[in-house]
């Protein structure tokens, strides 16, 4: 499943460690969820335990770990979240309750998602303490509003000034979303728009957020078909008659993969050169949807895990 | 004001199934047929916008993609990071004082910027203002790539219940308390109400101040928010709303399909057709063509094995995901596109366009 990183980007050195908490981001569809259940299957083969948290109904971890893995799984639901939050302050569950399903503070709380997810990630901070030693991997939301959710902290610490909730974004920044505690895993597409998003995304982490990714993952890359196969294809064309359109197709086609291949490399080796910390880990398009115990094993082989 | 409203198709589905291509293609074949189409996408792709000659802004600019549809079909693909001052500026349209004051209030900015559907509404906004002036026969919608893609649907719902409620009263004076009485943490101190007190316990008063500030703006535009909201509900679910659910063979795609499906059974509809992109159906011609060839180029040879050996693969994949989501969605019609490799995107657009005009029919008939 894993093959050689293209020339370029090839030095193989060791990357940095990972921190205990793993937040797994990048542009929606890029396979996001399967590289979290990767890293959290790896760590539960090599430590004997890993925890996954997962945002949503649960649906997508669960498929993507089986029934027989060893990795907790855990989903964080908006409302509960926010209960337990609000219960923490108050120090009461019933008085949370009263207070979410006010009539008034129901439909603000409702139009203001703000507030229910700084929750989530206090959530996410009480599972991965509960869980010492283990490596905790999240499967973040996507791109823009991943980092608006790790903007988050700092921006409702600042915003209120004193208070319960200053306190708790404040130990969110201390003991969650700080480089010692968590590690950031970017994963993305060998395709122009998404790869460019993804640098922006890179920089505004360690500019904005003060975590610079820790991988960089490019999936699907496209695979190679023989050079020659070009040559063939002109001649072909070149010749004219029946089969030229035909070869004049797959001319297209090669040269569909061999631009998003060449831009892929140009756009991350500028990165490279400039932010980002870190060596592009590049899996190679399988036609058939890998598991999590495959993204594992090829994390491991890369020395990534 | 226009009189026309639109056949709205909405397409829904989740990230990486090409979705803002084939809402692109189906775009171009409805302007195809001499009918104005307007295409919304709510996630741009920038390298899509720029093969179709517009820019990513708040604006609605013509759409070049091939002469056939010069005039016929328009494009608006907002930026997602500048929707918190788009929504300010739409909504406060020839108010600038109340503008500028609404853009420093740090309550909006951090809530603005963090709220998952801010970009949904602002875009929702743009296409109610744009219906509101321009007269169109189609509307396409490329909702973000999500699984909460169509909670949009119920954002105007809410915020408009915030606005017509008791709700917004309540917090006004509450906080406007608060502002006139700025003596600290110990003002909630006599209240009697136990939530206001536990308001005073979680908020501060240097926020609450903001927030009744910024209630107060929001008070200014209601009307005009309440306007855009109904619209954009009619819009939305209206009987002349169609609703296209996107898939392909490929991670969590056939579940988002499902789950898009029961999302939108609560909200009484259901889906017109599915799109499965990526689903090839037969080997294309050219493949056996050059296969004939193949015997005098062993590498031609070589890559013709790889890629025959990839389309079976892909027809595999094509045929399970048809299966299992026939089976759970009955009655709703498929169509099936297939993978299209080219370094131009414009090119992509055009021919995916070609393989729908067919299906139109298909896509946008009433339900029920």
């Amino acid at each position: 499943m894993a093959s050689a990183p293209p020339d370029k980007l090839s030095p193989r050195g060791a990357l940095p460690p990972l921190g205990p908490v793993v937040l797994v981001t990048g542009k929606g569809g890029v396979g996001k969820t399967t590289l979290a259940a990767g890293i959290a299957e790896a760590a539960a083969a090599r430590e004997g335990r890993a925890v996954l948290i997962e945002f949503g109904d649960g649906e997508s971890g669960k498929r993507m770990l089986g029934a027989r893995s060893k990795v907790a799984h855990r989903v964080v639901d908006p409302r509960d979240a926010m209960e337990r939050a609000v219960a923490n302050i108050l120090g009461s569950t019933i008085l949370a309750r009263l207070f979410i399903g006010n009539f008034a503070v129901r439909p603000m709380l409702r139009a203001a998602p703000a507030m229910r997810e700084l929750a989530m990630l206090e959530v996410v901070r009480i599972y991965a303490e509960e869980h010492p030693g283990a490596r905790v991997v999240v499967d973040m939301p996507a791109t823009g509003h991943g980092l608006a959710w790790l903007r988050l902290p700092v921006q409702m610490r600042d915003m209120f000034a004193s208070g319960p909730i200053h306190d708790l974004a404040q130990r969110l920044i201390d003991r969650l979303v700080s480089p010692s505690r968590c590690s950031v895993v970017v994963v993305t597409l060998p395709e122009r728009l998404v790869l460019s998003e993804t640098i922006e995304l890179c920089r505004a982490l360690e500019v904005e957020v003060g975590l610079p990714p820790a991988r960089l993952v490019v999936n699907r890359f496209p695979r190679d078909l023989p050079a020659e196969a070009w040559d063939a294809a002109r001649a072909i064309t070149a010749r004219g008659g029946e089969s030229a359109p035909a070869a004049q197709q797959l001319l297209r086609m090669l040269d569909a993969r061999r631009e998003a291949q060449r831009e892929a490399l140009e756009i991350l080796g500028s990165a490279v050169k400039t932010s980002l910390h870190t060596r592009p880990l590049i899996l190679r398009e399988q036609m058939e949807d890998p598991s999590a115990t495959d993204v594992a094993a090829w994390l491991t082989e890369e020395g990534a895990a | 004001m226009a009189t026309k409203v639109p056949v709205t198709i909405v397409c829904a589905g989740g990230g990486g199934v090409g979705k803002t291509t084939s809402s692109a293609a189906l775009a171009v074949a409805l302007a195809r047929t001499g009918k104005k189409t307007l295409i919304v996408t709510v996630d741009p792709a920038r390298r899509l916008a720029h093969a179709m000659g517009v820019e990513v802004t708040e604006e609605i600019q013509p759409a070049h993609v091939e002469p056939a549809v010069e005039g016929k079909l328009f494009a608006l693909m907002p930026e997602p990071r500048r929707s918190t001052p788009t929504f300010a500026k739409v909504l406060y349209e020839g108010r600038p004082d109340d503008l500028a004051r609404v853009m420093k209030n740090p309550v909006y900015l951090t809530m603005a910027d963090a709220a998952a559907g801010m970009h949904e509404i602002v875009s929702l906004i743009l296409v109610a203002k744009a219906i509101d002036e321009g007269d169109y026969d189609y509307l396409v919608i490329d909702t973000a790539p999500s699984r909460n893609a169509l909670d949009f649907v119920s954002y105007p719902g809410r915020l408009a219940v915030l606005f017509e409620g008791r709700a917004v009263g309540w917090l006004g004076n509450l906080a406007s308390n608060v502002a006139q009485d700025d003596r600290g943490p110990g003002l909630f101190a006599s209240m009697e109400k136990r939530v206001e007190a536990m308001f005073g316990r979680i908020l501060n008063p240097r926020v609450l101040k903001d927030l009744a500030q910024l209630f107060a703006d929001l008070a200014l535009i209601k009307d005009r928010f309440a306007r855009f909201a109904r619209m954009s509900e009619r819009m939305l679910l209206g009987e002349r709303t169609r609703y296209l659910l996107v898939s392909a063979p490929t991670g969590s795609a056939q579940a988002d399909v499902s789950f898009l499906a029961k999302r939108l059974a609560r909200l009484n509809h259901e889906p017109t057709a599915l799109l499965l992109n990526r689903s090839d159906e037969r080997e294309p011609e050219w493949i056996a063509a050059l296969r004939a060839e193949a015997p005098g180029w062993p590498p031609l040879a070589e890559a013709m094995t790889q890629v025959e050996h990839e389309f079976q693969v892909r027809k595999r994949a094509g045929d399970r995901l048809s299966a299992a989501l026939g089976k759970e969605l009955v009655r709703v019609p498929q169509v099936r596109l297939p993978t299209l490799e080219s370094p131009d995107p414009a090119q992509i657009v055009r021919e995916l366009a070609t393989k729908l005009e067919p299906h139109l029919a298909t896509l946008v008939r009433p339900i029920g």
